[in-house]
């Protein structure tokens, strides 16, 4: 290469420190190596371009990375809702009203935003039963699977202040409904209830201004640090149970291509959120009237299991106990490297996937359960 | 010189009387507290009539007998009750501050009640019967048996006991049947403007309208119905007949609303079944529905369009105008003629054509999914190239 010809980049290098920019789109997977700062920026690119992949996202594992991608597209879309959003009971419905019938492609952008965050649940769920299924749980990946279900919880917790931003009927009463489970959980309920001013599961002014410093905030700063520290251990322990370290891919897929399907991903995933938001389009129900209970509105998804299950053992168990069950599930789903280990040891792989088995059935029996009273 | 404490017995009565300050000086409490318990929560209380007021006597006097000359009178024969309130609710000089009319007493020896009572009956109604007797409230206080809301209950008191009406040769279920009908109805949900009894039978007139009058009390309130009766072949038919107006269709008391899909069977209760006035009546009935349902579909298509959300404003205005032609198509009916129903209903069908047609193209999202497809060409063409530069990278690097 000629060391007499300049280029963007080495413009950009002389002004700006490249390698720490570049080090943070390694943080979040967009890229695999550091760059080497000892030499010139075009060489030290070229280099790491032509470098084989790790084999923990080479193609198609993607769902790491479009877990990325759509929380980019949340923070975009969402930023740019949160211009004509109101946080105020008189004015959050007015103004979701505005957005989607007035605003230029407030709709569109709102439609993207719902159906982005349903992706990204699934998404981030369809990871942790991939994590489970391939036992990327066992030492030394403990941290990935700790990271991966945290993400997960607290993504929930987004959707859950997100919904009831629009302060329509059903999402208000969807999230009284969600409110009065996550209340009876013993200490979390409590600190619930403390930060976000309910109290008896009542959603006051307080609240709804609360949930959306969360919701805009607090919640994506979580998301973020979380997903950091998710790769980050990805990085240094890969994610083939049969190694201990990273390593590099077999099929010698470059970072040039890397990149390629890099884009293609984004395309497909572009492609989906527009196409959701155009085919089925989330309407404005009314407003809500906090004094006039909806009747057949349901918790989230996510809680209907919780919340049969509450239902089915009001006769019989105290509240706080249900409570206490439900938080033991949560913190077993959180901490599962470290007893599913020695379950494994005892009885073999086959008890573990049995149990597993029963958990899923025993949550879709609750969550139909749950359709059904609410 | 030094302060005169009261007596220890004028301290007691003084605090009885604390509620009632304008009766502080008279001794009749301390053998009728009863009274004076209900007497202190009545308008006369506050207006500082006590117990003198109606009853005479001697109100400083504790001697029984001395407290109870002087003009006093029992007012226990009730054929009494009518003249005593009279004494002031008749004077003009008196009742001019209040803004109370001084016909009351003029009206009621007019009523049925008066009637009676003045031939010396003593069961009939007397003020007291609808105004309560210590506890005189005014009409409109909730609590007052006057009270519109209260009305039904106060003449049944009287008009639904059996045995008492059958004195009279009267139907006692009267104040039921009204109670299930549409005007009793709208007054127990709390409509003060629904008619009670008095507005069709008169307040202190009471006396049940003549058969020819009956129309005449419901056009009171009905004024663009009963005018289109009278236009019609009907109000000359069964004023010819001497028939009840709207009482033939719609009963007395236990009225109730007559639907649009009556229409054609009512008329055969009295036409011939294929009679040309039948006719009439099955084609109104086809134009009120015609007009209603295009009327239902526009506001579905309304409410649709509220969730997206459009903005819908106007055309919820333009709905509510419409269901009005549809209500005056309603009263209309009453002059038994096709050709003014079929205008006004025509305009309540247009209405909600326009809107229909409005919404539709509103909702309409064609232009949407036409986007949607050149974006899915754009992104077919990008993955195309997008793929086929990865198999070249692909190739590239399987050589080296």
């Amino acid at each position: 290469m000629n060391p007499q010809r300049k280029g963007w980049l080495d413009w950009l290098s002389e002004r700006l420190v490249l390698t720490e920019i570049f080090s943070l789109l390694v943080s979040y997977g967009f890229f695999h190596a550091e760059l080497d700062s000892s030499k010139p920026p075009r060489e030290a690119l070229a280099e790491a371009m032509a470098r084989p992949m790790p084999s923990y996202s080479a193609w198609p594992r993607v769902l790491g990375l479009a877990a990325v991608v759509l929380i980019g597209v949340e923070i975009f879309t969402g930023g740019l809702l949160t211009f004509y959003y109101s946080p105020t009971p008189e004015g959050a419905h007015a103004s979701a009203a505005t957005i989607l019938s007035e605003v230029h492609f407030g709709g569109f952008v709102h439609q993207v935003h719902y159906w982005g965050a349903q992706l990204l649940l699934a998404i981030l769920a369809l990871r942790v039963l991939r994590f489970f299924l391939q036992r990327v749980y066992r030492a030394p990946r403990e941290l990935v699977w700790v990271f991966a279900s945290l993400l997960l919880l607290v993504a929930f917790h987004a959707e859950l202040t997100g919904r009831i931003l629009p302060w329509t009927g059903t999402a208000y009463w969807s999230g009284v409904r969600a409110l009065e489970v996550v209340q009876t959980i013993p200490l979390y309920g409590g600190l619930v209830s403390f930060l976000s001013g309910t109290e008896g599961a009542v959603i006051s002014e307080l609240t709804l201004l609360r949930f959306y410093i969360f919701h805009v905030v607090l919640l994506p700063i979580a998301m973020l640090t979380l997903i950091y520290l998710h790769f980050s251990s990805i990085r240094r322990v890969g994610l083939d149970p049969s190694k201990v370290r990273a390593s590099a891919s077999d099929d010698g897929v470059t970072f040039r291509q890397h990149v390629v399907n890099l884009a293609i991903l984004l395309t497909v995933l572009v492609a989906a959120l527009v196409t959701l938001g155009v085919l089925a389009p989330r309407g404005l129900p009314a407003g809500a009237e906090p004094y006039a209970t909806l009747p057949g509105v349901h918790p989230p998804w996510y809680l209907l299991a919780p919340f049969g299950f509450f239902e089915i053992t009001a006769s019989w168990l105290p509240r706080w106990l249900a409570g206490l069950v439900l938080l033991a599930a949560t913190t077993a789903f959180v901490l599962v490297p470290f007893w599913a280990r020695s379950l494994e040891r005892r009885g073999g792989r086959l008890l573990l996937m049995v149990l597993a088995g029963v958990a899923v059935a025993v949550w879709l029996a609750l969550t139909l359960y749950g359709t059904k009273v609410a | 010189m030094g302060v005169r404490s009261p007596s220890p017995g004028r301290l007691v009565w003084l605090l009885l009387l604390a509620p009632g300050a304008a009766a502080a000086d008279e001794a009749c409490v301390l053998c009728h507290p009863a009274e004076r318990v209900l007497a202190a929560e009545s308008i006369h209380a506050s207006e500082g009539v006590g117990c003198t007021g109606c009853h005479g006597g001697d109100p400083a006097s504790r001697d029984v007998a001395a407290a109870h000359r002087g003009g006093f009178q029992s007012l226990a024969d009730r054929t009494g009750v009518p003249k005593s309130c009279a004494a002031c609710h008749a004077d003009l000089e008196q009742m001019r501050p209040y803004n109370l009319p001084v016909d009351q007493y003029a009206m009621y020896q007019t009523s049925q009640h008066g009637l009676s009572v003045a031939g010396g009956d003593e069961r009939a109604a007397v003020c007291t019967d609808c105004h309560g007797v210590h506890d005189i409230r005014a009409p409109d206080h909730p609590r007052s048996p006057a009270n519109p809301a209260n009305l039904g209950a106060t003449c049944g008191r009287c008009h639904g006991d059996r045995s008492l009406m059958e004195r009279y040769g009267h139907d006692h279920e009267l104040v039921e049947r009204y109670e299930s009908s549409v005007h009793g109805r709208a007054v127990a949900a709390g409509n003060v403007a629904a008619p009670t009894c008095v507005n069709c039978h008169g307040v202190h007139g009471a006396t049940p309208p003549g058969v020819g009058d009956v129309g005449k009390v419901c056009g009171t309130c009905h004024v663009q119905a009963r005018v289109a009766f009278l236009a019609g072949p009907h109000g000359t038919g069964l004023a010819a007949a001497n028939l009840p107006e709207c009482e033939s269709c719609h009963s007395n008391h236990a009225i109730h609303p007559l639907d649009d899909a009556d229409l054609g069977s009512l008329c055969a209760e009295c036409h011939e079944g294929d009679s040309e006035a039948v006719q009439v009546g099955l084609k109104v009935r086809a134009l009120i529905g015609a007009a209603s349902e295009e009327l239902d579909r526009a506001e579905l298509l309304t409410l649709e369009a509220e969730k997206v959300p459009l903005d819908v404003e106007d055309h919820l205005a333009r709905l509510g105008e419409a269901r009005t032609y549809v209500t005056e198509a309603q009263t209309i009916v009453h002059a038994v003629s096709v050709e003014p129903v079929e205008e006004v209903t025509r305009r309540a069908r247009s209405i909600g054509q326009e809107i229909q047609h409005e919404l539709y193209s509103e909702l309409d999202r064609t232009n949407a999914h036409i986007g949607l497809a050149i974006f899915w060409f754009y992104v077919l063409m990008t993955l195309v190239i997008l793929f086929g530069y990865r198999r070249r990278l692909g190739r590239a690097s399987g050589r080296r």
